[in-house]
């Protein structure tokens, strides 16, 4: 009985917040498994078109290398704007705050086609141009929300825990971090969330991934190809952003509640 | 114990503490008072050297301050500050435990240590231990602040206006409360505070402080009866000052024994203060009343003359010496 009780109430608090990630995670797989089902639909889009549905690859891999291809750029992206966030927030490094925001910012503001069209001659085709394009582009929203959520610690709080004999790095590992944690959260999901969009343009490059169905209906003039395309990219982007809207909730519960 | 001598400390141009000299005896309770920005948080925070002084020396039990490892010389120095600098992501018994933690007590250690001084602080571990520092009233939270300070025993105790955010009851309560565990525990304590009154209840030695110079220190009843200059005496109260003396003396300690007269109808335990009693006075339109003890028996008697007059006295013996 108690077991029951137990498992009802985990569903309870558990449930809503993660309902919307489970939900956009299987339309997502619905799309990849069955886009054929929908072949009518985009039939009447498309009345003219030879093939409606994109099949010069199946959408299972195109998924896999999309994510791979945002995953990696994801995690350098975080390992790199984390670290350079809180290492400008050290004293030893202070020096270098404003260089830091500057570069990130710059990464920002140029855009990523720019960075492919410079990265193919350097690196060749494929998957590592659109890589280091993401990485660039995705820096800005991490080190921003590192910098402000290290910087938004009441500096009263700080002193108290040295006063109380923390090393600096017990006050960063324990009282920093676990504070700043729900602000670089939000970065890193804008970071990720813009890329899952931003990673299409592999598909110019020849990192072959969901950007392709676009990629390839723009070149032929097929929209059904354009709308598959941009549909599973959307419903990527839903549940990675929804994943991350959940666990910023489960944060901020823990947070405020006993 | 602590030792400062000739302590000075420069902010660039600026002149933040100007050779202050200052013994704390151990077990005695030190005051630091004066006006926002005359140097006294400043002077706290060099003990602990969360701010390094600039010359002068710092000595802690026999040892200058710089010769201690900078974390040790932390963990047995408690601190409490003023927003209680309580973790917000931790509960009351974590926040509690950070000490003991950090020196590295077993948890069922810490664990004792936590509820022996929610106990002594008065919070009921089952009501407290699990809260969030958002979820406590501000006397509740600076509870936990002082909990805090305690936790690993500490000889020493910094504290720089723990209460002054609360509200004037809960800060007497408070108040009363630190000082019964004073009486208890003995502990080597700085306190900073603009409230002259608070430091004056609490303090064993009271340091005046203004411009980072110390204008004058000594027990409260040496400074009430004989201040310096007009800045001391303002801060003591001006007029006041006759009745923030008599709040520190005992009727116990000016009373006549019982005479051959009537008892006064009015009585006042012997532990309560000469301002107490002459507030019952003013009440009861009397110039003697009944000493009473803790059961209520009279002990003796305090006529309105022999308080006036023996405050002259206190004031003339006190020049002299």
């Amino acid at each position: 009985m108690k077991r029951d009780g137990d498992r009802e109430n985990l569903l309870m608090t558990a449930g809503p917040r993660w309902l919307w990630p489970v939900g956009w995670a299987l339309m997502l797989l619905v799309g990849v498994w069955a886009m054929p089902v929908l072949e009518p639909g985009f039939r009447w889009l498309e009345p003219d078109a030879r093939q409606v549905i994109y099949s010069r690859a199946d959408f299972v891999s195109l998924l896999a290398r999309h994510v791979f291809v945002v995953g990696i750029a994801a995690v350098v992206t975080i390992s790199v704007g984390v670290l350079a966030g809180i290492a400008v927030t050290r004293q030893w490094g202070r020096d270098f705050l404003p260089l830091i925001g500057q570069l990130a910012s710059l990464g920002q503001t140029f855009p990523p086609v720019a960075v492919l069209a410079l990265a193919v001659p350097v690196l060749g085709f494929g998957t590592l141009p659109i890589i280091v394009a993401l990485m660039l582009y995705g820096l800005l929203p991490v080190v921003r929300n590192t910098l402000a959520g290290l910087h938004d610690v009441d500096a009263s709080l700080k002193q108290a825990a040295l006063a109380m004999g923390m090393t600096s790095w017990q006050v960063l590992t324990r009282v920093e971090l676990p504070l700043a944690t729900p602000v670089i959260l939000a970065g890193i999901r804008t970071s990720v969330t813009i890329n899952i969009a931003t990673a299409a343009l592999g598909a110019t490059v020849g990192a072959s991934n969901l950007g392709d169905p676009i990629i390839a209906g723009i070149v032929n003039g097929n929209m059904a190809y354009v709308l598959q395309g941009a549909l599973l990219i959307a419903f990527l982007a839903l549940t990675v952003d929804s994943l991350f809207n959940a666990l910023q909730q489960q944060l901020q519960i823990r947070l405020s509640a006993p | 114990m602590i030792e400062l001598s000739h302590v000075s400390k420069h902010f660039g141009e600026d002149t933040a503490v100007d050779d202050i000299s200052l013994h704390v005896a151990k077990g005695k309770f030190c005051a630091l008072v004066g006006s926002s920005g005359c140097g006294k948080s400043t002077m706290l925070r060099m003990i602990n050297r969360l701010i390094e002084h600039s010359s002068g020396d710092i000595v802690i039990d026999g040892q200058a301050i710089e010769h201690y490892d900078l974390v040790k010389l932390r963990r047995r120095i408690g601190y409490a500050i003023q927003s209680t600098g309580l973790f917000p992501h931790w509960t009351v018994a974590r926040n509690i435990g950070l000490v003991p933690r950090l020196l590295k007590w077993s948890s069922a250690d810490v664990k004792a240590r936590v509820e022996e001084l929610m106990c002594l602080l008065g919070l009921p571990m089952d009501e407290f231990a699990h809260k969030y520092p958002h979820q406590l009233s501000g006397g509740q939270a600076q509870r936990v602040g002082v909990a805090r300070a305690l936790a690993a025993d500490p000889d020493i105790l910094l504290m720089d206006e723990p209460f002054g955010a609360l509200d004037p009851i809960t800060r007497e309560k408070l108040q009363d409360e630190l000082a019964k565990l004073q009486a208890q525990l003995h502990k080597t304590v700085v306190f900073v505070t603009h409230d002259m009154d608070e430091a004056l209840k609490l303090a064993d030695h009271l340091v005046v402080m203004r411009e980072g110079r110390v204008v004058q220190q000594g027990t409260p009843l040496a400074l009430l009866q004989n201040p310096v200059d007009p800045f001391v005496e303002s801060l003591l109260g001006g007029l006041e000052r006759g009745l923030k003396q008599a709040a520190l003396t005992r009727v116990k300690d000016h009373m006549s024994s019982l005479g051959q007269s009537l008892p006064a109808q009015s009585r006042i335990p012997g532990d309560f203060s000469l301002r107490q009693a002459l507030s019952m006075m003013l009440r009861d339109h009397c110039d003697r009343l009944t000493v009473v003890d803790q059961q209520d028996m009279p002990i003796g008697e305090l006529s309105l003359r022999k308080v006036v007059k023996e405050a002259q006295l206190d004031k003339v013996s006190h020049r002299e010496a």
